[in-house]
Formats: structure tokens, sequence, C-alpha cells
């Protein structure tokens, strides 16, 4: 296949925000956070990302601020380079290259050039060991350094983020399993500790995270039972101490000191965030209801703003224990999308299963969550192993009127629920609205289900494990006083087989359901019009084909076939084997996209059904297999001559891979279009801040108006004739000094008088031709406007090719002004 | 021309941001800055400028689109990020008090601020960035425009524009023209700084100028719209190239001086020209118009669209500003007032002339003002909406019978006729010489039916007799079975107990009922009811078991009365290791009994009834401590919580759960 340039698969954000640690710039105006491969730079106060630090060739695995540049951060990846980033202005620095794939990285003030790493300890990527090594960092001015100094801290240590410096950076503690290791740098000598595994009364010893006290020799460590232990006196072997705090019932996520010292905060699953005091270790403050796991806790250097990531793709931002002031909130995966991606045809926004019981709306425009629109509208618990309603099915009808949600709760061994809600997309309130609620609608799992594209009548078809499908209407009951509300109008079914996927036609007439190897046809009027099939394998897949396509139906099946029917005839039109994990119809052209997986890639395939040659294809698009995919409508249809892009020109192509990742197709034309509609704006941010500064700021302006013009006007004597001729004649020949004196005084005053008897009549005149000239505008240069403040420069005015009225003026005066000048001087 | 250079009631302003109409940016009256996000329609930034009330903002501009930072030209590897839409960011502001404000909505913070020793003297009354160039241009009360450079921060160029205050400012899409509005419309080449074309402009102060083409000014192409104060007219110029161009060209018709002007500007002859004007009276005008030479008629609107509230005497919701988008039939409109404006994207029809939406501005009006940090909306649940549960109609398809054509056949009797056979029937009944108990509410019943008198059918059908029962419905005449039926059946889709009443009538009539040619149809309802209700009734009368154990048992405890502090512990305990243990469906079981018991009085099972046949009874339940909630709840505030807030949560789950059960139980 030919490899298309033009055409770009690219990835459009929604990637992991909580993978590590967050970190707080030391003026607590930004945010960095990695994400995938990039690591971006929030506004803490705005929410909005500011910058996206980009370089690193793989998954960005920490950062931290360089303790001796409060404007830099290092950051780290698993392509083995560390680089180091101005984040004011998103410039790339140096890129220290390590060799080794970096899992995460610490630094302390007191050891300075050196960064802490954790790298595998054999070379080997899939060694299941890792160590802690310090790598010194050459100073040199290159670009890209080679860093080799590494030497050995620790051994076996956890490759994410249980490792903490103490007081002063003497010692490092570091977690796994079930040892607590203290390495002393003075000495050079490491300290473990030991827990006992202790199955006794459910406590679970295993640490999980670790923290020192920034001030004190104390270490607190986390727990898998949700204890947290105070360690003291750990420079002995022997005589070491613990204390123990407990709220938590399950695994301590993360623990943190703040800067001082003075509190510990600690989160888990409760979505808690927990404040212990430090000196007063009963005493606790709590931050409810955060709204989903914590993973990682930051503080700013100053204490002010502590920020938390969520196992739900998010980071808050809590302004001193009290008030959340911020969230950033990223595309929320769980365990997995369940909904189909739909695209809201309202807001033009994706739409998918998001937190626990919610459907998100994410812009794709905008790549940003909008909001999750809570469907279940239950307190949600958190705690592990409770089964709790989820929405695995959402559904739009054409014109975004209506929203069907299938929400279910599963248990293992007793029955299903589920509940089918059917909102209503209320203009006056701006919301959806709950119009009906369907208990247990089937009497298993919903499969599929899709509205009627029909503009006559408004229906859903649900189709379930229980071997029916049914068809729900909306009934108007105008005669009783309440509104129109869903009811079921027929329940099919064909030979007790379980139905596997459904597709109404464009126009809405035709329902085609998949029953095992069958596909039925039905008509609106609930008549089964004929059957199709083509052994074996059952039916996976069914998609009518769009416009002048919109007599073949395509189905694909579980033993890699995509056959396409003509419904004219009722007749196999063609077929061909090709294992199409994912069908897709492009709602405003007769395009069709099928997702093939091969020997763990996936293949795309462009085609309409009519033709034989497929309009697009690209092979490995990426690893594994394609989950969902979706065609999202344009705004603006794009006008690509290329034949093989022109598939884009309507719809943009959106799908999720395996690894949930969202990608896209990019055409050369769009880029081009995005480029030129943007132009790089540098504003000049170092003006007048605060009220501080305006005050000063006008004092040093009058001392500017004061100093400036005397320098203008000594500089113009020093350079003529008539001062070096002044100063280069003998003293004795030259006129008294107080002569000489009152002369020069009076020569500097003469300047700006004769400047200003210059300016009147000038302005006088220029006014008297306004008025002949009837109101022709008056152009004053506005240096004279300020009294001769050196606000900006004279030559930026000069410097114009064409000269202006203004610039004549200049000219003359500076003319006459020279001319007394020196006058004046060779008067004497 | 205002003669007082005074300020102009120019109306707060109000922008959409450019391009893609993410935010909304507006000063309200108290002084505040406020950004909304057009997508999500929720407060996204509030900035108090410094000096807000004394200094208030007057006026507004979007900066350019901001690029996304490039470096170094790098080859663009496969899967990398895409680009995003370019966001916008920075944002002048221009105050009463002459200074020039820069706000970044991304940092959420003051950019900068153009201030220098007070360049302007007079309220800032426009300000705009050029298209291309990092300057910014202003004009003044105080008859000047100043050209500033944003890359320095400081004024590049001052000049008097008119004799009279600079009104309005507008720069040309190539950037090399700038439009002022003073006593005259100037039109000043910015190279220069000269004055390039005069127009006669309005009587009274422009407040709008905008450029309406995108050609070059020589081609006799490039026209211009403006708006003045009190005007109820938009005029368009055009700029021609022999220079006789001192009177506007076309006018469009407004019903009031215009607010708020949208327009997508036409880029051939062959284009129209769009535009949308938000009028001071909340009425929005949608123009379309091909710019070609003068027109003599003022042009009226195309369509026209108001807003108004849904109370019963309909007041007009006044229209903030509107924005055009690609698609011609969709508007984005921003309504309401000005502290909390709602926006929304609509669709207009503009085939009608007039157009007039109802909307509910006040229940989305809330006091506080916070920036929505949670992201997350709640749609709106209330008890209009409709449950359907396994049984009740709806939830399965309506039988059609064969003969469904022909149903309703009995029931189609006028009312004389059935007055008729009531009559007959009664006297039927006083031939078989009955109790007159009986005979009265056979009477009863049937003239309950026909009036549909609830208070008649509650007192008939309140009756539990058995005997009475049967009697009663037997002296029913046939043409009112069927309308017993139908309301029994609708009875039983509610919380009433009509198994009886069913019971008799099927005893008695299943003969009539055959022979109706509608049968399936008419019991349609009733058969499947009866049948979910069987499916459900398993489940009940394990509920049942275990409320009766839980019954007994506390009966007994209440009996011992040694009910001691570390009992009360242990039953806790036990309630609560139970509640842990138990599969979700027992402990749903459970819960269901803690607040049922009061219901167990009227819930009746229908034991000894032929259709269910006997209840499988189970005891499988260990015997577990009776506790109800509100004394456990009690319990758990008096002493400090041992227990972990776990089974708090716990607690809560179960209470749902009693909705829930109540709702399946209910029928």
């Amino acid at each position: 296949m030919v490899a298309h340039a033009e055409i770009r698969v690219v990835h459009l954000g929604g990637s992991k925000i909580n993978f590590r640690e967050p970190v707080i710039t030391n003026d607590s105006r930004f945010l960095l956070c990695a994400s995938g491969e990039s690591v971006k730079v929030y506004s803490s106060s705005s929410e909005e990302c500011v910058h996206d630090l980009q370089g690193h060739t793989d998954l960005v695995s920490g950062i931290v601020r360089n303790p001796s540049n409060h404007l830099q951060v290092y950051s780290c990846s698993a392509d083995g380079t560390v680089r180091l980033w101005d984040f004011t202005d998103g410039i790339l620095i140096k890129t220290f290259i390590i060799g080794y794939p970096i899992y995460s990285i610490y630094v302390s003030e007191n050891h300075g050039g050196v960064v802490f790493v954790v790298v595998p300890m054999a070379n080997d990527k899939s060694s299941e060991l890792f160590q802690l090594v310090a790598v010194h960092l050459p100073l040199s001015g290159d670009q890209e350094v080679e860093a080799r100094e590494l030497s050995a801290v620790l051994c076996d240590v956890s490759p994410s983020g249980a490792a903490s410096f103490g007081r002063k950076g003497e010692y490092i503690a570091a977690v796994k399993g079930l040892q607590l290791e203290v390495f002393f740098f003075k000495n050079q000598k490491s300290h473990r500790f030991f827990l006992k595994p202790g199955n006794k009364k459910g406590a679970k010893n295993a640490f999980t995270c670790v923290s020192c006290h920034p001030k004190e020799d104390c270490i607190a460590t986390g727990h898998e039972d949700g204890k947290i232990r105070l360690w003291r006196n750990f420079n002995q072997k022997k005589e070491y101490t613990y204390s123990t705090l407990h709220w938590h019932h399950g695994a301590v996520n993360t623990l943190q000191f703040t800067p001082e010292g003075t509190n510990l905060l600690s989160g888990g699953i409760e979505s808690v965030l927990v404040q212990w005091h430090y000196t007063q270790e009963n005493q606790k403050d709590f931050l409810p209801r955060l709204g989903g796991a914590i993973t990682h806790i930051a503080v700013s250097p100053d204490g002010s703003l502590f920020c938390t990531s969520h196992s739900d793709n998010k980071i808050t931002i809590i302004q001193s224990c009290v008030k959340v002031s911020a969230i950033i909130q990223g595309l929320v995966k769980g365990e997995g999308v369940r909904t189909d991606l739909t695209i809201d045809p309202r807001s033009k926004a994706l739409v998918l299963n998001g937190k626990p019981g919610h459907l998100q709306f994410y812009s794709l425009h905008r790549d940003k969550l909008l909001y999750n629109l809570d469907i279940v509208q239950q307190e949600y618990i958190h705690e592990e192993g409770l089964d709790q309603f989820e929405v695995v099915k959402a559904a739009f009808d054409t014109r975004g009127d209506w929203l069907a949600t299938v929400e279910e709760r599963t248990q293992k061994g007793s029955e299903l629920e589920i509940n089918l809600k059917l909102w209503a997309y209320d203009e006056q309130t701006q919301s959806f609205m709950l119009n009906t609620t369907v208990t247990a609608p089937h009497e298993d799992q919903i499969i599929a289900m899709c509205f009627s594209p029909s503009p006559e009548i408004t229906m859903l078809v649900t189709i379930s494990f229980d071997g029916h499908f049914k068809a729900w209407l909306l009934a108007d009951h105008s005669d009783t006083k309440e509104g129109a509300s869903w009811s079921c109008d027929f329940v099919g079914g064909y030979h007790h087989l379980k139905p596997g996927c459904c597709c109404f036609s464009a126009d809405g007439s035709l329902l085609a359901v998949g029953f095992q190897e069958v596909v039925t046809v039905w008509s609106p009027s609930w008549e089964l019009l004929t059957t199709l099939s083509q052994p074996p394998g059952a039916i996976r897949e069914l998609c009518f084909g769009r416009l002048s396509c919109s007599k073949y139906l395509l189905g694909t099946s579980t033993k890699n076939q995509l056959c396409c029917w003509n419904l004219l005839t009722c007749s196999l039109e063609w077929s061909t084997p090709v294992d199409v994990s994912l069908l897709q119809a492009d709602p405003l052209s007769e395009n069709m996209a099928a997702f093939c997986s091969q020997s763990g890639c996936s293949d795309l395939f462009v085609f309409k059904p009519g033709e034989p040659r497929p309009l697009y294809s690209q092979k490995a698009l990426c690893t594994g297999k394609v989950q969902r995919a979706v065609f999202a409508p344009r705004d603006q249809m794009l006008e690509s001559c290329e034949e093989h892009a022109q598939w884009l020109n309507r719809s943009q192509l959106y799908f999720l891979t395996q690894h949930m990742d969202l990608m896209t197709f990019s055409t050369k034309t769009e880029e081009d279009r995005l480029l030129a509609s943007s132009k790089l704006l540098m504003v000049d941010d170092s003006v007048a801040v605060t009220p501080f500064y305006l005050l000063l700021g006008k004092h040093r302006q009058q001392q500017e108006a004061l100093t400036n013009p005397m320098a203008e006007r000594i500089q113009l004597p020093q350079g003529s004739i008539a001062i070096k001729e002044l100063l280069y004649t003998p003293a004795h020949v030259l006129p008294s000094a107080s002569f000489l004196c009152s002369m020069f005084v009076r020569s500097l005053l003469i300047s700006s008088s004769s400047a200003s008897e210059e300016k009147e009549p000038v302005e006088e005149e220029m006014e008297s031709e306004e008025e002949d000239s009837e109101g022709e505008a008056e152009l004053r240069d506005a240096r004279q406007d300020l009294g001769g403040s050196a606000a900006w420069g004279p030559g930026e005015e000069l410097g114009a090719p064409a000269l202006t009225k203004a610039q004549e003026r200049e000219l003359r005066r500076v003319k006459h002004f020279d001319h007394s000048w020196l006058s004046s001087v060779l008067e004497c | 021309m205002a003669a007082d250079g005074g300020s102009f009631s120019l109306g707060l302003p109000c922008v959409f941001s450019p391009k893609s109409r993410q935010y909304l940016a507006l000063c309200a009256q108290d002084g505040r800055l406020r950004i909304w996000n057009t997508d999500i329609k929720t407060l996204n930034q509030e900035y108090v400028p410094s000096a807000h009330l004394s200094a208030t903002c007057t006026c507004i501009s979007w900066g350019p689109c901001r690029k996304a930072k490039e470096g170094p030209q790098r080859k663009k590897r496969k899967s990398e990020a895409g680009q995003v839409e370019n966001q916008v960011d920075l944002l002048a502001l221009g105050t009463a008090a002459g200074s020039v404000i820069i706000y970044s909505t991304v940092k959420g913070a003051l950019h900068c601020t153009l201030v220098r020793s007070g360049i302007h003297s007079g309220v800032v009354n426009c300000v705009q960035w050029h298209p291309e160039d990092c300057l910014l241009y202003s004009g003044s009360d105080d008859t000047h425009i100043v050209e500033w450079d944003l890359q320095t921060g400081k004024a590049r160029c001052k000049w008097k524009a008119d004799r009279a205050p600079v009104t309005s400012l507008c720069v040309s899409p190539d950037g090399k023209l700038l439009l002022s509005a003073g006593h005259t419309i100037k039109m000043w080449d910015l190279e220069t700084k000269d004055v390039y074309r005069k127009f006669t402009g309005h009587s009274t102060a422009v407040t709008t100028l905008r450029f309406a083409t995108t050609r070059p000014p020589d081609s006799n192409g490039l026209y211009f719209l403006s708006g003045a104060a009190h005007d109820r007219l938009l005029s368009v110029w055009q700029v021609r190239e022999d220079g006789k161009d001192k009177n506007s060209v076309v006018s469009f018709n407004l019903t009031d001086e215009p607010h708020h002007i949208d327009l997508f500007t036409s880029n051939s002859k062959e284009e129209a020209l769009r535009l949308a004007v938000v009028c001071k009276d909340g009425q929005l005008h949608l123009f379309e118009h091909f710019l070609n030479g003068p027109c003599k008629k003022p042009l009226s609107p195309l369509c026209t669209v108001q807003m108004t509230g849904v109370e019963d005497s309909p007041i007009p919701v006044p229209l903030l500003a509107a924005a055009l988008t690609t698609d011609t039939h969709s508007l984005l409109l921003a309504y309401g007032n000005h502290l909390q404006p709602v926006m929304e994207r609509v669709e207009v029809n503009t085939a009608e002339r007039h157009v007039c939406l109802t909307r509910d501005v006040h229940t989305t009006l809330s006091l506080t003002m916070e920036t929505t940090v949670s992201k997350v909306k709640t749609p709106v649940v209330n008890a209009k909406s409709k449950v359907v549960v396994p049984g009740l109609p709806g939830h399965q398809a309506p039988v059609k019978g064969a003969l469904g054509s022909e149903k309703r056949k009995s029931t189609d009797m006028s009312i004389e006729e059935r007055l008729g056979k009531i009559e007959m029937s009664s006297e039927k009944g006083v031939k078989g010489a009955p109790s007159l108990q009986t005979d009265n509410f056979a009477v009863l019943l049937v003239q309950g039916l026909e009036s549909k008198d609830a208070n008649i059918l509650n007192k008939v059908f309140q009756t539990r007799k058995d005997m009475l029962i049967k009697k009663t419905v037997a002296r029913v005449p046939l043409p009112a079975v069927l309308p017993l039926v139908e309301e029994i059946t609708k009875r039983m889709q509610g919380a009433v107990l009509m198994v009886r009443w069913l019971k008799a009538v099927l005893m008695q009539h299943t003969s009539y009922l055959a022979s109706l040619p509608d049968l399936v149809f008419q019991l349609g309802v009733l058969y499947h009811m009866i049948e979910s209700r069987v499916k459900m009734f398993h489940k009940l009368t394990k509920l049942h078991g275990k409320l009766y154990l839980l019954m007994t048992q506390v009966r007994l405890s209440s009996c011992s009365k040694i009910v001691n502090l570390s009992q009360m512990y242990y039953l806790i305990a036990s309630e609560i290791s139970s509640v842990i243990t138990y599969s979700r469906e027992e402990l749903l079981d459970i819960k269901a009994i803690t607040t049922y018991q009061h219901y167990d009085q009227e819930y009746v099972f229908p034991e000894g009834n032929p259709l269910f046949g006997p209840p499988p009874w189970t005891w499988d339940l260990i015997p577990v401590a009776y506790c109800r909630r509100g004394r456990l709840a009690a319990y758990w505030s008096d002493s400090d919580p041992l227990l972990p807030s776990i089974l708090l949560a716990k607690g809560q789950t179960l209470d749902n759960k009693v909705d829930e059960i109540r709702a399946r139980v209910a029928f």
C-alpha cells in the first residue's frame, strides 16, 4: 500500500494526567504534570493548559523542581533521558542522556548537581528489579549531554514514587513490600527494617508509600491496611520506635508532609484528604468528597496550595486544605469504555461513560472535558469490592432531543439489575430531563440499542441476551394531563436465538437485527420482511449503507467475513475474508470505515459499499485492537483535493486504542488551515502588575523624565565642534570662568525656550491649515505631548521611509535648534 | 454628535471570543469582568480590576488566537500529538479612567496594564486589536487615538483624531486601515497615519463600526457599517475609488439602537453579508444582503428573534449578544441578565419572519456565583417522569388479538341503552331476593362504574368480606363486567388490593369473558401483570419469611427486657456483620424489613389463592437480631464512632435500597 504522507494518525490528548505526582511551582502559579509523552503546564488559577512541553519520546515518568533554580524543572522518561525545562516559556534547556529507562526521579537541595533516578537492575528491560542510582549531571554548555556517571544508592526499590529524602538530604528512605530501607549519605550505610506479614486481625503490613519529615528525623510510612506508622530513632538498628495512626480503612495510597512539617497529609481510596497534626497526633482534619480515590498528593513549597491526583484522571487544587479551588480533569478512563463512542448532536461533544454512574461529555475541538452528566444519581461509595450502578449504554437520537441510557449492576450469583432511562432535552431549562424510567426492560443484559433516524416517529430499539428485541415508542397521552412517555411497542425474536446487533437504515424504514448467523430485516409495522444469512459465523456487526449506497447492508461475522447484501435483490453482493473488528459508517457520506486486526496490529480500510476498491487504507495503525471508533461531523467542510483524503472532508474519524488513547486522522490541509489561523502573539507582561509597582513606577518615571532630557541635551554639545574648540583652547586665552559658566547655563536654557517658541507658531500654522483643509487631521508628535519624556525613542518616528508632516516639522526644528546653538556658542 | 462630550450610554460590554466562540466576556453592573464558557454554560473566571467601581470597564476586545509555541520545526512523527484548535488568550479592557488593561484568560490573571502616566485623559471608548501585528488601538473621550506596541507595552503613536470624542474604532481585516468615529467617520491609513477618507457619519455618537467586506479599498468593494446611539438604522458605507462616498449606500432597519453586532464578512460579490444585531430592546435581527452598490430603501430583517419567560404573563427576556456560526441555521445566543447570562446554541428557522423562544431563566439563577469546580451536571429528575416496572402497561408490548380491529364492540353502546340494561339487571337482582346490602353494593358498583365516581368505587372496593364480594360480583349485569375488569386492572396497578375482586369476577363471569371477541386485548394488561407478579412471588415470600423471623426475634427480646449496653452492642455488631457478609440480595431483604414493618398490616400475600398455590416458605436465614435503623443511628451518634465510617455508608445504601424495594413491592 502507498503510504499517504498527507494523512497522519495523530494522538489527540486524553492522556493520563494522574500517572505521577504533579508539581506545583514556587510561586504557586503553575502546576506541572506528566501526561503521556509530554509534560503539561497548567495555570493553577484558570485550569487552562499554558504550555505543553514536548520532547520526550516515551512515557514521562516523573517531574521534580530544580532545587537550584525555581524556574526550572527536571523530567524523566522511559526513553532514558532526563530533561531540564524552563516552564514559564516552555523551553527545553538541556537533555541528559542516561541510557536506561527511568521510572522515577528524586532531587534534594543538599545534593547539588545530582539527580537520583530509578532504573532497572539488569540491563534487559524485562527485569522486575529496580535500583536507585545517583546521576552526576555534567556541567556543559551543550544541549545534549551524556550523563554516564552513575553510582548505585539503593538496590531493590519499587519503581514508582516510594522513596523520600529526609532532613537536609542526610538520608533517603525507600519502601518495598515489607521492608523499609534508610540510606545515610554521611556514612554510606543503610538500615533495613522489616515488618511481619501479619495476617492476624486482617492486618496487612505491606508498605505502600513513604514520606520524610523535612525538619525532624521522622519517617511516615503508609500501609495496605490503612495504618500510618511514624518511625523515629531509626539511625540505630535496634532501638527504633514507631507510633501508629489509623483512620483509613483501605490502603494508604500516598503521604506527604507539608514543607514546614507541621502537618501530614494522607489519602486513599476513600477520596478523603486527611490532614494529621504532627505534634498532636490524635487531631486531624478532613476534606471529604473529592470524588475519586486519591493517588498522589503534592504541596506547594510555601504550603499554601495542595493538589491531589485522583484515579479518575483528575487533579484537584485545594487552597490550604479548606476549599477546592480548581479541578483539572482529563478524559475519564475507568476499567473500559462500556458505552459506544457517540456524538451529542447538540454540543458536538464526544459522549462516553465517565465517572462511575456518569456520562462524560468531551470536547474534541478543544481536547477538554466539558462535564460529567450524573445519570444514576446515587451516592457512590468509595470502597473496593462493592457493586454499584454503572452506565453501560447510551444513545442519542438524530436531533439530540432524546438520550437513552442503560445502567446496570451485576453481582456474582445474584440477579442483574437494569434500568433504561429516557431523557428528554428540555429547551426551557437547557438541560436533560428524565422522562421515563423502565426498570428491568429485559431479563438479561442489553447488548445494544439504537434510535430510529426516521423524523416521523421517535423509537428506540433495544436488544438483549434474553433473545428478544424490544421497540420502545414515545406515546403521546394528550388526553391525560401527563405528557408523553415511553412504552413498549413490540417484542420480537427469531427462533429463540440470541441477537447480537441491530441497525436502522438511514431513513428509518428498515431495521436489521442479527440473530447469530441470521440477519432479520423488519419493517416499521413489525413484519419480518426477509432473512439473510451467510454461514458460518455469527453476525458481529451490521451497517446500512447511506445516500447512494442505501441499497446495501453490510455485516461482519465472527468467522472473518465481511459481507455486503443487496437489499433490492435480497442476495449477497460480495464478501471478502477479512477479520473486521469494527465497522463504522460515516453519517454524512457513503463511506464506511472498517478496522481489521491482523497479527497484533490494526489496519484501516475506508470504502464505499458499491465500489470494489477501497478509498483509503492504512496498515499498522496502532498496536492491538481498536476498541471503539466514531465519525464526528466537522463544523466546516474541508476542501481537500487529494483523492484519498477526501473521505475526511465532511467528518473526522476518532478511535480508541487498546491502551485507551484517543487517536484521530489529520490531513495536511487541515493542519495548514490551523497554522494559518493563528499567529504568535508576544505581549510583554512585565508591565505594572501591583499597585505598589504603580507607585514606584510613577516615581521612577518621574526620575527618568528628570534625568533623560538632561542626558540628551548634554550629548549634543559634546559632539559639536564649538565644545571641542572650547575644551582644547588653553585656559589663559579663555574669558573668565564666571562669564563662561553663565553663558553655558544660558545656552542650555536657550535650547528649550527656542524649541517651545518654535513649536507654538508651528502649531498655529497647523491649526490654520486644518481650518483651511476643513478638518484635516492634525498630527502631533507624541514626544511634545509629554514634554519630552523619553517614553519612546524618536528614532521610531524617523525610521519611516516616507516623510510625514510631523517628521518634516521635526527636521525643521532640529535644523533650527542646531543653528541657534552654534550661533550662541560662536558668539562668544 | 453629543455636544457635551461626556460619556455615552454604550451599554455594558459583552463580547464573544473570536473563531470558535468558546467564551463570552462580560462586564456587569458590579464592575467585575466575568468570562463564561459557552460550551458548558458556566462561569469560567471572574476578575475584579483594581478600582473597578471608579474606573469601570467601558470596552472589551478579544485578542487574536494564541498560537501553540512551535519550536524549531521537528520532523513530525507518526502518532504525535495532534493540533487542537488554538486557544484564545488575551483580552484588552478600556476603563473609564483612561487606562487600558490586558487580561490573560489562560493565566487567569492580569497580564499587563498599559497605563503610562495616563496617556488618555478621558474615558476609553473603544479598544481594537490589530489583526496581524502586536498592536492595539484605543480611542478615548480626549479626542485622541493611541497606537500601543504590546511587545514593549508602550504607546507607539498618539494623534488627535477629531474635535469630538472618539467613540468607536475598527481595524480593517488586512490591518492597513483604521476607522474612527467622532464628529465624522474617518478612515486612516495606518502606515502614514493620514486620513484616507471621510464619511458624514451619524447625528448621534457612533457606537459601532465594523468592516463588512475583506476586499481591498481601491476595488470599489470595500464596505463597512456603522450604528449610532438612539439611531434605529445601521448604515453601510462604500469606499469608492472616485472618493464620492460621503453618504451611506445601504441601511438596515432596526427596532432600537444596536447593542451588539456580529457579522460574517463577505469575501466576494457572490457571498452575502450575514449580520446579527441585538438591539437595546433585547430583540435580535438577522440580515442577509449582497453588498453591491447603493440601495434606496432601508432593508428590513430577514428574521427577528425574541425571548420570553415561562410565567403566566410572559415577560420578555432580553438578549444580550448573539453570534453567528458557520452553519447558517444555528446561532449562539446569550440572554438573561448581565450577572448571570444564559448561553445557548439554537437552531433558528430563518424562513419565519418572527421567532419567539420560551426560556425559563429563573430556575437556572442562583445566588452563589462561584465558579463551578465540580464539573458535574445533574439533569432534572422530577415527579413528572414516569416509572415503568414489569407488570405495568408499557413494559411489555400490548397484546394484539387477531380480532383487534373489532375491539370495543360491546362497549360502544350509548348511555341510554346502558341505563336501560342497568335497570333491567337491577330488577333481576330484586327478583332473586338477596340481602339488601349486596344489592346496594351491586347497584353502587354499577353506578360508580358508569359515572367513574372514585368515591363510590372506593367505598365498594373497600369491602373485604369474601361472601359479599362474591355476591356483588354475581349481581353485576353482564355489560358492566368489562368496565369492572378494566377498573380492577387499573386499581391493581396502584397498590390497592383487588385480588379478591378479580378472583370473584373470574369465577363468576368466565363464560361471558370467554365469549368476548377481543378477549386477548381486554385482558392483555391483566395477563402481563399477573405473569410478572408470579415471577416476583418467590422473592417476596422469601422476604416475608425473613421478616417474620426478625419480628419474632424482636418480640422475644423486648419481652425479656434485658437490653443492657453490651447486649445492645452485640446486637448491633451481629446486624452489622450480617450486613457485611450477606450477599446483596439478602442484605436488600433485611433492609426492606426495617422500613417495611409498618406495611405488613396491609400487605397481604394472596395465600390461599388458587392462582398462586401454597407459598414456598424459606427458613434458611440464621437468626439475626432485628434493630431499627433509627435506633442504630441514634446509638452510633451517642457514642464515639468506634465503628469505621464504612458502616454508616452501608446504612445509607440500605436506605436507598428501601425506596427501590418499596417501588417493587408496591403493586
